[in-house]
């Protein structure tokens, strides 16, 4: 497991963002969707990214794959470091072509993400003849394999079958088939189970773990359940309006959360062991991204908000071993 | 948290999906802050309408129509009757800015008496299919069952057939008919009255429609569902629930189709079926200006001008209530 | 598919009995005599109204009468004009040049609306999309006629760039291309919203983003993967509008003076010959009703979601 600190440590990440930034200019004026990311993943490892909605963890998936629409969006300023290579600068032709073989990404709602007028296997098989040139028949040979290999019953016969006609667990099975089709090093699993049942929600997770093992690939897990997260990731970057509040190894964050609002995050999930008690969820509402609330973007919610909290943006300061906290009072958090 | 915050700023351009539900969702608190979600948005509606030139120019020059047809004299120094055959044909000058027609009469005049016959059947026309489509699809909407089939399927059927076609074949069958029900037919009330009937049997469906969804879409809400247990009357839902949100649709199809009862007037009566000589219309005086389209355009032209513009005028605005009240049309 | 194609079939014979039959109550069941206006600007001879009675069963019950009729249009047989010739005759020697005009009018309304339409929808807001939604917005007010003369008056007769008339039998195809142009403006300006409004939704959409997440080429993500669904839906439209083309040429063929099934109605409304009017756009309503059910089939051809339930 690769430590988590500021860049130039002199060993090379797989995938490497730094100080990301990200505006959306809409009529209400400028939206800071992300102030200043960092991060890093390597090969193998899973790194979750947890937040509410709105707190920037679709749109860093979406800076990073280089599919935002621009405009309304900008980068203003950061790094997206791929084996070293600065995608952000990288000539578009260039960056095209390694989506699909180098990084590639898988959606929520995958019976909106699949085209619903052309055929699975159709989309499946596109990325080998578009990025391999393949032919027609060939591509829809590889296509019934990937859909075996992401254990869809009767491949063969389904191939031809369109979107609408799964059931969702399949259809994300589906998405997942497309992603993986050219062997890409980084995947990006932005919500693969908000949108299915729960039994339906661990085989895709048990899905993805093995993928990532037989491809060795670094896997980004984005969620809002801190649920999916504790089985399957290795580290947890947390989320809020836009920064990274809290990093840790998974065990940590459970054990002993480092920030207010990851605690708070973690009081508003039921447990077996705390039946009866009160489940305490986080008043208020995430800030809108045109009006950030001065110094720490969590202040009106939290519940240990003081003066310097209104005035003063905490850093993301080392609090421990491999983990970073940006909160004033992070040491009363972890010693509560 | 502000109340600039709307729901309907906030969604264009939003960054991912759930930055945009997160945003309609703080928009719907503060809607819902500002007492109920529809009134907020109504009036953000009037803002972005205020805000848009078309809505002016068009509603300047629906103004400027509706007078020329109340009050013709007002725009005219000429008698409607003036003809002057020695001066046949003339090209536009300082004492007929739009020239004369073949009889010499005053083409300006006659083009500003022409708007009421196509004002009074787009707006008769507009009426009568915003009422009859409405209650039918009211009723429709709230009785359900059988009525609702009976009533889709006969939309269905009325709507089929092409509103020209239906004209000729109506119009031309009416042509010497006297009377209609007791109610005379004919002269210029008479055939407008006829116009103003096909229109309406129809066009209702287009309405129909419209007001059978927005009953169906509010009437199993929750709170519906409670003032009909509380005893409410349907007329009282239907005032409170279902009328405020099918508003702006139903008048965006209403001035639109405002516009196309003009356009299909003036077509009808330029074939020889709606009105006819000595009424003055746009249609006829198009009509009477074909003969001497070569030599003579301008005889055609004005008429055709002020016809097309008034039409105009009614897309437009029809155009701009909806852009307002949908903004993703945009 | 095969059953949506039954449930199809069978929503809409109702419809066509019951609209051939409403335009029959109009002709034969206003109050009045139904011969009025039938023999020109006369009233008709005993003789006429006689056989005229006779043929159409007047003296029987409404909807035995219109049995009768009924039969006879299924049979072909839509009447005898104010000469004496079969309407239905008439019309088929006229249909070819209709067809080949409302054919011309859609491909013309078909290409230029979409590609104004796609280069609007993919800058909304740009320079294009102002030039096409106001250039619309009037080809959409101005009534067709004002139009056909227009173009009549000016492409015809002033610059003489096309033909200002298309007579005779069996006129040119150059001839046509003014005609074809006015009659499919109308449309052309829907088109060009409709696929205006497509292109700006799709590409919006959560597919499209899976597109270019792909690594497609922008090409293709606009080329295949938005365009496929945009257009399905201005195909079914342009499918209705070619029943309507068939059927709306009356005043574009009466302008411009061409001897199609349009012209035929234009005639004889001038010439007040009531059963050439009525038989011929009775034939034309059922034509239209034909071809919406053709669309629909077609509808559920191009979209998997309809047809494959």
């Amino acid at each position: 497991m690769s430590t988590q600190t500021t860049p130039a440590t002199g060993e090379q990440h797989l995938l490497e963002v730094e100080d990301l930034h990200v505006e959306f200019h809409t009529s209400e004026g400028v939206a800071k969707a992300i102030n200043g990311v960092d991060f890093s993943l390597d090969e193998g490892e899973t790194l979750a990214i947890l937040g509410e909605s709105g707190s920037g963890k679709s749109v860093t998936a979406q800076a990073i794959m280089g599919i935002l629409d621009m405009p309304p969006a900008t980068i203003p300023a950061g790094r997206v470091l791929y084996k070293g290579q600065d995608l952000l600068t990288m000539p578009e032709e260039e960056r095209r072509l390694t989506r699909g073989p180098e990084i590639s990404m898988i959606f929520q709602d995958a019976l909106s993400s699949l085209n619903p007028v052309f055929p699975v296997g159709w989309q499946i098989a596109e990325m080998f003849r578009v990025h391999r040139g393949v032919n027609k028949a060939d591509a829809y040979a590889q296509a019934i394999k990937l859909m075996e290999r992401v254990n869809i019953p009767a491949a063969k016969d389904r191939v031809k079958a369109y979107p609408h006609q799964f059931s969702g667990g399949m259809r994300q099975r589906i998405m997942i088939a497309m992603a993986i089709a050219l062997d890409p090093k980084v995947l990006i699993a932005d919500e693969p189970t908000t949108a299915l049942d729960v039994t339906v929600q661990a085989q895709i997770m048990a899905l993805l773990q093995e993928l990532q093992e037989e491809f060795r690939m670094g896997l980004i897990l984005i969620t809002h359940d801190l649920g999916v997260v504790a089985d399957v990731a290795d580290r947890i970057a947390v989320m809020y309006a836009g920064r990274i509040v809290e990093r840790a190894e998974v065990g940590d964050i459970y054990a002993r959360p480092g920030h207010p609002y990851t605690k708070g995050l973690l009081e508003s999930i039921p447990r077996l062991d705390q039946k009866g008690q009160k489940l305490s969820a986080i008043g208020g509402l995430p800030p809108n991204l045109t009006r950030i609330p001065p110094g720490c973007a969590f202040h009106p919610r939290c519940v240990m908000a003081q003066d310097i909290c209104r005035t003063e943006r905490p850093e993301l300061l080392d609090v421990g071993p491999q983990r970073q906290s940006a909160c004033h009072f992070s040491q009363e958090v972890l010693d509560a | 948290m502000t109340d600039k915050t709307t729901a309907q700023g906030a969604t264009p351009g939003g960054p991912g999906n759930d930055e945009a539900d997160a945003t309609t969702t703080r928009a719907a608190v503060v809607a819902e802050a500002a007492d109920g979600t529809s009134r907020s948005l109504t009036a953000d509606a009037f803002r972005s309408l205020r805000r848009n030139p078309f809505f002016w120019i068009s509603s300047a020059l629906i103004v400027i129509f509706m007078l020329m047809a109340v009050w013709p004299s007002l725009f005219t120094t000429y008698d409607l009757g003036f003809n002057d055959l020695s001066r046949s044909r003339e090209t536009p000058s300082g004492a007929h800015w739009f020239g004369t027609d073949t009889q010499g009469a005053d083409i300006y005049t006659r083009t500003v008496y022409g708007a009421r016959a196509s004002i009074l059947v787009g707006v008769l026309a507009t009426t009568g299919v915003l009422l009859l489509g409405s209650l039918l699809g009211l009723i429709a909407g709230y009785v359900g069952g059988w009525v609702d089939t009976l009533i889709s399927r006969l939309g269905d059927i009325f709507f089929a057939i092409p509103l020209l076609l239906v004209g000729i074949i109506f119009l031309s069958s009416l042509q010497d008919t006297p009377t209609l029900l007791g109610i005379p037919i004919q002269g210029y009330f008479g055939v407008i009255f006829q116009v103003v009937l096909v229109f309406v049997l129809f066009g209702w469906p287009s309405l129909m429609r419209l007001m059978r969804s927005s009953v169906i879409q509010v009437k199993p809400n929750d709170y519906v569902q409670a003032a009909r247990a509380l005893g409410a009357t349907p007329m009282r839902i239907i005032r409170r629930h279902v009328l405020p949100n099918a508003m702006a649709p139903a008048i965006v199809v209403a001035t639109i189709n405002l516009g196309a009862y003009i356009a299909a007037e003036a077509t009808l009566s330029f074939l020889g079926i709606g009105l006819r000589p000595p009424t003055v219309s746009w249609g006829v005086m198009i009509n009477d200006g074909l003969t001497p389209l070569r030599a003579s355009p301008h005889i055609l032209f004005f008429p055709a001008l002020f016809l097309s513009i008034a039409v105009l005028a009614f897309i437009m605005l029809g155009d701009a209530v909806r852009d307002a009240f949908d903004p993703k049309s945009r | 598919m095969g059953k949506y194609i039954v449930r199809r079939l069978l929503q809409m014979i109702p419809v066509v009995i019951l609209s051939t039959f409403l335009i029959y109550a109009m002709v034969f069941a206003m109050p009045g005599d139904p011969t009025a206006g039938k023999c020109g600007e006369r009233p008709c001879p005993a003789a006429y109204i006689e056989k005229f009675n006779a043929k159409y069963h007047l003296d029987e019950p409404l909807p035995v009468q219109y049995g009768y009729y009924a039969k006879n249009v299924v049979q072909g047989d839509l009447g005898e004009n104010q000469y004496g010739r079969p309407v239905a005759e008439e019309l088929s020697e006229r249909f070819t040049v209709t067809a080949k005009l409302a054919v011309m009018a859609l491909i013309f309304e078909g290409v230029i609306g979409i590609l104004a339409g796609v280069l609007a929808g993919l800058r909304k807001g740009g320079f294009i999309d102002n030039l096409v939604l106001i250039s619309t917005l009037f080809v959409i007010s101005v009534p067709i006629f004002v139009t056909g003369f227009a173009a009549q008056y000016f492409l015809g007769l002033k610059w003489e760039i096309f033909p200002a008339l298309a007579t005779g039998k069996d006129p040119s195809l150059f001839s046509l291309v003014l005609p074809a142009m006015v009659l499919g403006s109308t449309s052309l300006a829907y088109i060009a919203r409709l696929m205006r409004s497509n292109i700006a939704e799709n590409i919006k959409s959560d597919y499209v983003r899976t597109a270019k997440a792909k690594g497609l080429t922008p090409r293709r993500v606009v080329g295949v993967h938005t365009l496929r669904n945009s257009l399905i839906p201005v195909v079914t439209f342009m499918g209705y509008d070619f029943g309507a083309l068939l059927g709306g040429a009356i005043v574009t063929e009466g302008i411009f003076g061409i001897n199609g099934v349009g012209g035929y109605i234009f005639k004889g409304i001038q010439n007040r010959d009531g059963i050439a009017v009525v038989g011929a756009v009775t034939a034309l309503v059922i034509v239209y009703l034909l071809m919406n059910l053709l669309v629909d089939l077609l509808y559920g051809a191009l979209d998997p979601r309809i047809s494959n339930d």
